[in-house]
């Protein structure tokens, strides 16, 4: 028992005794960790220092004193403050057992320092202890950077420490650019499909935040460091009007976009940013490519012209520059819709044989009727809508589609499902949507590619849901039936609604808001429609009798 | 002038009346695939001004030019509206505000309704592929008979049954809104109110079922004579239209031209995203410039 307490006292003696302290204090502090002991006139270099403590008993404080030769200048730091003595000094607290204390110091060599070899002194005096280490160097004029002959020559910088050349972009992670892509244009990917892709891949739930934090170009930034600086910038990217010189929105930063499974809100942090930022460091060489990520708020991103407002700064210095910016979107969704529509086209064409097969079977009554039927639709809603239409557009706008929408959704869905409950076949609807077609291409001269797509996307879209809706399978139209079908009508007209708002847009180049589709597809699509198909089987029904006169 | 006049094509220049349907469709067709096709506001222009020269030289009447002023006019400004509306580029003016974004429910659906003053602009430009699509198609339209439009689809292989539910279409057109002027008079006499007898918009829902009945009972009558005469299955073969060698070698030569704008307005697409090839250089600028 004795043997083990004098072990165990031996054990907190040594401790004691064993109580040390490692001051390591590199200057010039090169951030590629290169040993150099050169300081270029002028320059701005970090001063590193690292305090080391082990073996302490308990918490210790020591003061920090860094005395610099005539000529060299701190830059501010909240950390360190002069004393009388013109010594820059600072408190750290080493903490018990083991603990490590470091800071850089930025010194700022006045070209009045004389040159030749320098020394700094670093002294640090704890409560029983004091160590220093004197730390060598020379100081030297350095070699002028020629500026690029293409670029300008930055106004008053030639006493500058540093400063941004040229700001380029698009280029890839290497910072190369390659040429074959236009200058200063980023094309921005179509999220809206997002969801919808992921899943059809198996990825599950789109993850927003990889989507966001996936850079959509990366920026090469050409620094000119002449009196070879070494120190950490910070980097501020930002879209701004080119016109008012405001800050828009359009860019996010990576990180401050909280992973899905965080559960914070990443509206938070779009507001707070609306700027790509990063830190960057000189590395004390003249001539620095920087190349940096650029993140895209797809939510918010406009396309069109912008200027980029690029700023960089660190220590009190900042340096701004403007690029133009052009911000491309893919418009992923229209070419989707446009490939729906040839998809479409393509059936129709392979079953022409169909239709007229339809023709037979529906005999020459039938087939006068689907004409007759028709020319209604075309009398009574392609003629008002054609000649209306541009009048109520011009009061109306865009909004005039849900006045017209009254002809073109209720009454041409009446018409429609009347005929489709007197002559009950597949194909039926084909004929009648070909003849309206080609007595609007007669009459009106529409004859235009837009035409002919949003013919076939009708035709196949309604075919399709009527043979799903099982219209054509049931022996009796009972009302539940009716009911059904004229939703699914009006469902799938809500569907071709917005294929061929997108083709129009594609087409066109148009823009039209998310929600004006969406209130369009509702409107226009399912309510009118829906009204108008079950009008369309009450009317068909009644007219049976006429039928049957 | 009648509406009836308005449609008529007697009154046009006889080169224009004597060009043969298919050509005439062709080139709307062809028309309309290059004012998509292209982007750039001066061509737009100028293609717009081309169908503008074309009813020059179809000696288009003054009373239809003033109907084709007042469409054109009313076809870009009803683009302009809706694009004043919802432009989405930068940079964006708004000069007016119409639903503020703070405005409960509509505004936080809409993020705010705003008129932008470059959407006018934007509008006025893209709204003039639809108005040389539409100022072409009524040139067509004034200029050619139903009948030669028709016979057109029929030398490219309409199916006589088709080509027949047309004609029927056609040729009813006008016996339709006879029909749907005596229903509404009928309408009007029954109405056991007299405040609003005369009012077409009170009796516009019960038309309809007397209307498709009529059609109805006529395709029945019709049929019955189509088929007993054997004409409704003909096969519809007649003697293949002569198409004049100088407007089929026009349409071929227009094809060949819009086939290479669009070419080229596709690899320069292609090019943007990456599928760029040296050899086309010259190709690309020359899109960029004019398409």
């Amino acid at each position: 028992m004795r043997f083990l307490i004098i072990v165990m006292l031996l054990c907190c003696y040594m401790q004691t005794a064993l109580a040390g302290y490692d001051l390591e204090v590199v200057y010039p502090y090169n951030l590629d960790k290169k040993q150099h002991n050169v300081v270029q006139v002028g320059s701005t270099v970090p001063l590193y220092v690292n305090l080391t403590s082990y073996n302490l008993e308990r918490e210790e404080n020591a003061q920090v004193i860094l005395t610099l030769p005539k000529g060299f200048t701190p830059l501010p730091d909240a950390h360190w403050r002069l004393n009388e003595q013109g010594q820059l000094v600072t408190s750290w607290t080493l903490a018990a057992d083991y603990g490590r204390n470091f800071d850089l110091v930025y010194i700022k060599a006045e070209e009045t320092a004389s040159l030749g070899s320098q020394q700094l002194q670093l002294q640090v005096i704890g409560e029983k202890w004091q160590t220093s280490r004197n730390v060598d160097f020379i100081y030297a004029p350095g070699t002028e950077v020629k500026a690029l002959p293409t670029k300008k020559k930055q106004r008053g910088k030639g006493d500058f420490n540093w400063y941004i050349q040229n700001v380029l972009l698009p280029v890839d992670s290497y910072g190369i650019r390659d040429d074959r892509s236009a200058a200063g244009v980023v094309y921005v990917r179509d999220t809206s499909l997002e969801s919808f892709r992921n899943r059809m891949t198996g990825e599950g739930a789109t993850s927003w935040s990889a989507v966001f934090n996936h850079p959509a170009t990366y920026i090469l930034l050409e620094l000119r460091n002449p009196k070879k600086d070494v120190r950490v910038l910070r980097f501020k990217a930002e879209l701004v009007d080119r016109f008012t010189g405001e800050k828009v929105p359009g860019l996010c930063t990576a990180g401050k976009v909280a992973d899905d499974n965080a559960g914070e809100g990443w509206g938070e942090a779009a507001e707070s940013t609306e700027e790509t930022t990063a830190l960057i460091s000189l590395d004390g060489t003249t001539n620095q490519n920087v190349v940096l990520p650029l993140y895209i708020d797809y939510f918010k991103v406009l396309e069109g012209d912008y200027s980029m407002r690029v700023t960089v700064s660190g220590n009190g210095q900042e340096k701004v520059q403007e690029v133009p910016l052009t911000i491309a979107k893919k418009h992923s969704m229209g070419l989707m819709a446009v490939a729906f529509a040839f998809v479409c086209l393509l059936i129709v064409i392979l079953a022409c044989g169909r239709i007229k097969r339809c023709i037979y079977k529906i005999g020459a009554k039938g087939a006068i009727s689907v004409a007759l039927f028709a020319a209604l639709a075309f009398g009574g809603i392609t003629l008002p809508t054609t000649i209306m239409g541009d009048l109520l557009h011009a009061f109306l706008g865009p909004f005039s589609g849900l006045v017209t929408g009254i002809l073109s959704g209720i009454l041409q869905y009446l018409l429609i499902m009347a005929l489709l409950t007197l002559y009950r076949t597949p194909g039926t609807l084909s004929l009648m949507y070909l003849v309206k077609f080609m007595l609007s291409c007669l009459m009106f001269g529409n004859f235009s590619p837009l035409g002919i797509l949003s013919c076939c996307v009708y035709i196949v879209v309604l075919e399709t849901a009527l043979y799903c809706s099982g219209f054509y399978a049931q022996e009796k139209l009972k009302s539940q039936l009716l009911l059904w079908v004229a939703l699914v009508m009006g469902i799938a007209d809500a569907f071709i609604t917005f294929v061929n708002l997108e083709q129009m847009m594609f087409f066109y180049r148009l823009y039209y808001a998310d929600w004006y589709l969406a209130l369009y597809m509702l409107i226009n699509g399912v309510v009118y429609s829906s009204i108008g198909a079950w009008l369309g089987c009450r009317t068909g029904l009644k007219l049976r009798q006429v039928m049957g006169e | 002038m009648s509406v009836r006049q308005l449609w008529e094509g007697a009154d046009s220049a006889p080169w224009i009346q004597q060009l043969d349907g298919r050509t005439k469709l062709l080139t709307l067709f062809l028309f309309a695939v290059l004012s998509i096709t292209i982007d750039n506001p001066r061509s737009l222009f100028l293609l717009f001004t081309v169908s503008l020269i074309l009813h020059g030289l179809a000696g288009t009447t003054i009373h239809k030019w003033r109907v084709l002023a007042v469409l054109l006019l009313l076809g870009l400004w009803g683009s302009m509206v809706s694009q004043a509306l919802f432009y989405a580029q930068n940079p964006r003016t708004p000069l007016l505000l119409l639903i503020s974004p703070e405005v409960s429910f509509f505004g936080p659906l809409t993020g705010g309704l705003y008129i932008y003053q470059e959407g006018i602009l934007y509008g006025a430009i893209q709204g003039m592929r639809s108005v040389t699509m539409l100022s072409l198609g009524l040139l067509v339209c004034w200029s050619s008979d139903p009948r030669q439009l028709l016979q057109a689809l029929m030398s490219w292989h309409l199916s006589p049954q088709v080509a027949f539910m047309l004609v029927t279409a056609i040729r009813f057109l006008p016996v339709l809104a006879a029909e749907t002027g005596e229903v509404i008079t009928a309408l009007q006499l029954r109405s056991d109110s007299q405040q609003g007898r005369t009012a077409i918009l009170r009796h516009l829902p019960y038309i309809i079922k007397p209307l498709l009945a009529r059609c109805l009972r006529r395709s029945q009558t019709l049929a019955l004579s189509v088929v007993s005469r054997g004409f409704f299955l003909a096969n519809g073969k007649g003697r293949a239209m002569l198409w004049r060698g100088r407007e089929k070698f026009f349409c071929y030569s227009l094809i060949m031209v819009i086939t290479i704008v669009v070419s080229s307005k596709l690899v320069y697409l292609l090019s943007e995203q990456g599928l760029y090839f040296g050899a086309l250089r010259q190709i690309y600028d020359w899109t960029k410039m004019y398409l």
